[in-house]
């Protein structure tokens, strides 16, 4: 298995030996690590050659997605991958997501899970990724996250479609009784020039099937790419014009009822008075049923229309207990700002000797501040739903979620089923940035199906529901201190950072019996791991026992370290009298990708050029994912408040496997940042959020919009994420550009607690 | 009661207080307008009556006196709507869920105002929420699809 | 230098209101009002409380935009969404967002949903309370060039029997309402105008 590591790695590299027409690899599926759950489930005349490809004696070629499509366009990407090297057009293919398998475990997720730099090449580093990689494997967890998909689909997912051609190309010469080196394909059809003969992909698929696949294949080079490196338009985009039900909350099953929930928006709280007699007796409704789990406590109620059952969660009359952590907003931000302050850290980054560089420093040479950020909500556009139906003994569950895997585990056991007999079907979804990596809706729809009398239930929260019973971004406090050298650069950083710990949240949640010790990476992510040299650099975390359930939110810690990082860096260039853009120039010399992103980004932005009075830029840059991220706003005072009038950003991705994927990702998660930068913000009264909607919890809207300009580089020699890259510099750069236009340093946000927006 | 929806006559027996969005939806089985917010906060549940864009998750269906269309009445004997078409042309969606209702109101905007400026175009669009943000997508689709209607 | 136009302004707000009666007076042919300018000035105080209370200042802006108010709104903000009184100045929203498009007849019955009202929509630009005094309010009510040409007869009467000025007190779930009521209002009107209708 470590072999297998060490392959994808080379070819990662390109160190591979390169052969005529390509590189050849080894065929990963040669040693059939998993069974192909598509074998199960084939249609008349259809055949599979390995879990990501199906194709059927009329023609059609099916290509298995299994990575969950939220908006981020990767089933577009990862088809693309098979399609390639299969040699047909992606119109020519039907995108599946898939069943729910050990085949499509996503080691590349749990490869950034160790904790080392991206950058880190060195032996340790190397072999914890691929060891993290095997545990992933082990574990066979389907997910989506981390921005991980391409990354880790790009060489499986080619050399399944390189694996079906040579055996297609194969059965083909054994057709037509000429060599197989005499044969060549065109989109679906295998010609022999010679004679002018040809065969189709589905004419000789059964044969072909019937052949071992090859042990060796060859995939193509980047400059023989067809379909990669090049945009593709989204394989589901006509559906998404015309309003097709491709969603979680559009299943619609034969005898179906609708139900919602009323869970606890005290966390961890269970209700200690409740009458459920007026709401049973209202119409419509068929039962209301109590809901115990590890997500929370409430009710549920099942009825013959979603309103009916909206209405009906509304007349519960119920009172629930107490916190286990404070009732007051004030006494929340305290625990945590106090944290940061005087709480136990542990230094995940400790380069030089920090304290002896305060040590002697002489005060006016050093500047300390306080940032902070909010807990927020992820609150997609398609509320959390969950459709399931237990009959006969056999689990359906439709679900709209990040973690197949998890989701036949958990539900199959309150079902009482065993895992072979629970069906997971994931749906498209409405947006999810993190949230639905959580169990929460498909175990309530499992619990709800077992009330239904074999019944398919579909349970829909309300948006209040989703707003208030979320797992949220943990808000987080830094206390950040520098020491400016003479020469304006700093010569010492010290960053404290404290936040709950992330992972023992979702421990607690999810494996309640384990203990849940450690550190958290995350608290840190993107402060720990940013390319900047300076002699002595410290980042520690704090962990705040805080039990506010918390979880991953559209690029994690990078969120919050984005921000901190790079709001202080600025106040570090103005502090050293140094240009922002030109200090970083300094500062990361040794990363040549991260200056040829800073230089791309001033140089597309005009950074540095005099601007008409009252217009003002900021620039920020965070490395996530892998990927390089730099971000120029500009902003404009007008009698409405300060609009956003342009962002341009510069990305380095290694490789570019879809430019108009990556640029819509790219405004993507900066619109995702911007909002939440911008105005976003979950206060707490009497333990329960107060926030509950989108008059309350609003995001970016089209007349808030800034124009965008991105360019995307491929100088760095590994491949970078796309989903979550775009988001973490976008706050810093906002704030960074309101002090350049007012002078006004603003440290907490949202920014709208100190400046008004257009 | 009798509904009249993308040029189909529908009777549907429902609690003449449901918002129209839940009377497509789970009883008609029309479920192109989606449900975000239940409270005209966001327009993914946008359809037009009588031409008019109207936040179908808060309308009593009871108080429905015009011709309602969604989303799926839009596209005519096989040819998407242009809007539908600059959409697709510019590859607007991402998670797509919102982008129901962001033609819908397109569709009305563009009815009143053939050539709608940036200005028009916020002050049309605003109420309908993307938060994968692809509103300059959006504003591109929309000048596109002005652009078809003119000839340009 | 600087301090005539103050002064113009204590003319204007002297004697206008004197003129205003006067006139208002003639067109409703009523007998002419006794000054009782204390007792005038307590009920204007009832009629200020409503005019001036966020459901009906709320849409009665000086500007292009609809205030949001309330427990659950924060401090009173400007609506969201980019709502707008409308290029055409009629107070009915803009080309794909008008206020129809949320704003039915009747109030929503779920909680932060939109209120409703026949003929919901912002009053012209002239008729401005939000963010005014009262004095300000007063003055604007009785003049004719800002009021709609209404007698003072007539502003009671419209407060008392349209339909969207009564959504005031009637505002839905979770909306404090107007003060009193609309015929309290009403009367409130006449009274004040009968005691010469005075302006703070």
């Amino acid at each position: 298995m470590s072999r297998l590591g060490t392959i994808t790695r080379r070819t990662f590299l390109g160190l591979a030996a390169v052969a005529a027409g390509g590189i050849a690899v080894g065929y990963y599926y040669y040693r059939k690590p998993y069974p192909n759950p598509l074998e199960d489930d084939l249609a008349e005349g259809e055949v599979t050659f390995n879990p990501y490809l199906k194709i059927g004696s009329d023609e059609t070629i099916t290509v298995i997605a299994p990575r969950a499509e939220m908006g981020q366009g990767i089933s577009t990407t990862l088809a693309a991958f098979v399609a390639e090297e299969l040699d047909v057009t992606l119109d020519r293919v039907k995108v599946e997501h898939g069943p729910p398998s050990y085949a499509y475990y996503n080691a590349a997720m749990l490869e950034e899970g160790g904790g080392f730099n991206f950058w880190d090449n060195s032996f340790t580093a190397e072999t914890v990724r691929g060891m993290m990689g095997v545990a992933g494997k082990m574990l066979g967890l389907q997910a989506t996250g981390g921005s991980t998909a391409a990354r880790d689909g790009f060489d499986r997912m080619r050399q399944a479609g390189a694996a079906a051609r040579a055996m297609l190309v194969d059965a083909a010469a054994a057709r037509l009784g000429v060599a197989a080196t005499e044969l060549e394909t065109e989109n679906g059809t295998i010609v022999h020039t010679a004679s002018g003969r040809s065969v189709t992909y589905g004419s000789v698929a059964t044969d072909a099937a019937k052949l071992a696949p090859p042990s060796e294949v060859r995939l193509r080079e980047p400059a023989q790419w067809k379909l990669l490196g090049k945009p593709q338009p989204r394989v589901d985009m006509l559906d998404k014009v015309t309003g097709a039900p491709i969603f979680g909350i559009d299943v619609r099953q034969p005898d179906m009822l609708f139900a919602t929930v009323r869970m606890s928006p005290v966390f961890g709280a269970k209700p200690v008075r409740s009458d459920i007699s007026a709401a049973t007796a209202m119409p419509g409704v068929l039962k209301i049923v109590p809901i115990e789990s590890t997500y929370g406590s409430g009710f549920g109620v099942i009825a013959e229309n979603t309103w009916a059952a909206f209405k009906a969660a509304e007349a519960i009359d119920v009172e629930w207990g107490e916190p286990a952590y404070p009732r007051t907003h004030d006494a929340i931000v305290s625990m945590i700002a106090d944290a940061a302050r005087s709480g136990d850290a542990s230094a995940m980054r400790d380069d030089g000797d920090v304290d002896a560089a305060f040590a002697d420093a002489p005060p006016e040479r050093v500047i300390e501040s306080e940032y902070s950020v909010p807990y927020l909500a992820h609150a997609p556009m398609e509320p959390m739903n969950c459709t399931a139906r237990l009959k006969d003994g056999v689990l359906d569950v439709w679900a709209p979620n990040q973690m197949p895997v998890l989701v036949r585990w958990f539900c199959s056991d309150i079902a009482g089923v065993p895992g072979e007999r629970t069906n997971v079907h994931t749906t498209s979804m409405g947006g999810a940035f993190g949230r639905r990596g959580e169990l929460d809706y498909a175990i309530y729809a499992t619990i709800l199906a077992k009330e239904t009398d074999g019944r398919p239930v579909q349970v829909t929260w309300t948006r209040e529901e989703d707003m208030r019973r979320g797992v949220y971004r943990p808000a987080s406090a830094g206390l950040f201190r520098a020491r400016i050298g003479d020469d304006g650069l700093p010569v010492a950083v010290d960053m404290r950072i404290a936040a709950q710990n992330m992972m023992a949240s979702l421990t607690s949640r999810l494996f309640p019996s384990l203990p849940a010790g450690g550190s958290d990476p995350s608290i840190t992510d993107g402060s720990r791991n940013q390319p900047y040299t300076i002699p002595n650099y410290r980042v520690s975390e704090i962990q705040v026992p805080l039990t506010i359930p918390v979880s991953f939110w559209r690029s994690v810690g990078n969120s919050v370290n984005g921000f901190f990082h790079e709001a202080f860096m600025d106040e570090i260039a103005h502090a050293g009298g140094i240009d922002p853009v030109e200090m970083r120039r300094k500062l990361m010399a040794d990363f040549p990708a991260a200056v040829a992103v800073v230089d791309k980004v001033a140089e597309m932005s005009g950074w540095g050029e005099t601007l008409p009075e009252g217009k003002a830029r900021g620039f920020a840059f965070t490395l996530s994912f892998g990927s390089w991220c730099g971000q120029v706003v500009q902003i404009a005072d007008t009698p409405a408040g300060i609009k956003l009038e342009k962002m341009w950003i510069a990305v380095d991705v290694g490789t570019a496997l879809d430019p108009g994927i990556i640029e819509t990702q790219m405004t993507s998660g900066a619109v995702f940042g911007l909002s939440a930068a911008m105005g976003q913000e979950l206060t707490f009264r009497d333990g329960m959020v107060e926030q509950s909607n989108f008059h309350d919890f609003d995001a970016m809207r089209m007349h808030q919009a800034p124009e965008f300009e991105v360019a995307v580089l491929e100088n760095f020699h590994k491949m970078g994420g796309v989903g979550e890259v775009g988001t973490p510099p976008a706050a810093p750069a906002l704030a960074n550009a309101i002090f350049a236009l007012t002078g006004k340093r603003i440290r907490s946000l949202p920014l709208s607690k100190e400046a008004a927006f257009a | 009661m009798q509904l009249e929806v993308d040029g189909r006559q529908i009777d549907i027996q429902v609690d003449p207080q449901m918002p129209l969005l839940w009377a497509l939806r789970d009883v008609a089985g029309i479920l192109g307008p989606k449900f975000g917010c239940g409270i005209a906060a966001c327009g993914a549940c946008t359809v037009l009556i009588d031409g008019a864009p109207v936040r179908s998750c808060v309308l009593p269906v009871g108080d429905v006196t015009g011709r309602v269309t969604t989303i799926e009445g839009l596209a005519r004997d096989g040819a998407l709507h242009r809007v539908q078409q600059a959409w697709l042309d510019e590859q607007v969606a991402q998670c797509g869920y919102c982008q129901a209702g962001q033609i819908m109101t397109a569709v009305a905007l563009l009815e009143e105002i053939p050539d709608p400026t940036d200005d028009d175009i916020d002050k049309a669009m605003a109420g309908n929420l993307c938060r994968c943000g692809t509103y300059p997508r959006i504003r591109a689709a929309i000048k596109r699809a002005a652009g078809n209607a003119t000839g340009a | 230098m600087t301090s005539r136009p103050i002064i113009l302004a204590a003319l204007v707000s002297l004697f206008a209101p004197a003129l205003l009666t006067s006139a208002s007076a003639q067109t409703s042919q009523q007998a002419e009002p006794v000054v009782d300018r204390e007792r005038g000035l307590a009920e204007w105080e009832k009629v200020h409380a409503v005019f001036a209370h966020p459901r009906c200042a709320n849409c009665h802006v000086e500007d292009e935009h609809p205030r949001w108010s309330g427990p659950h709104y924060g401090e009173t903000r400007v609506h969201a969404f980019n709502v707008q009184r409308g290029d055409d100045g009629s107070g009915f929203g803009n080309a794909g967002l008008r206020c129809s498009t949320c704003h039915f007849e009747t109030n929503s019955q779920v909680l932060h949903g939109p209120p409703g009202a026949e003929n919901w929509h912002l009053a012209p630009v002239e008729m401005v309370w939000f963010g005014k005094t009262s004095a300000e309010i007063c003055a604007q009510i009785k003049d004719p060039e800002r009021n709609g040409d209404r007698s003072l007869r007539e502003v009671a009467t419209h407060v008392r029997d349209d339909a969207l000025v009564a959504w005031g007190w009637d505002p839905g779930p979770g909306r404090e309402p107007a003060p009193g009521s609309a015929e309290e209002t009403y009367q409130a009107i006449l009274a004040w105008e009968a005691s010469g209708a005075p302006c703070p």
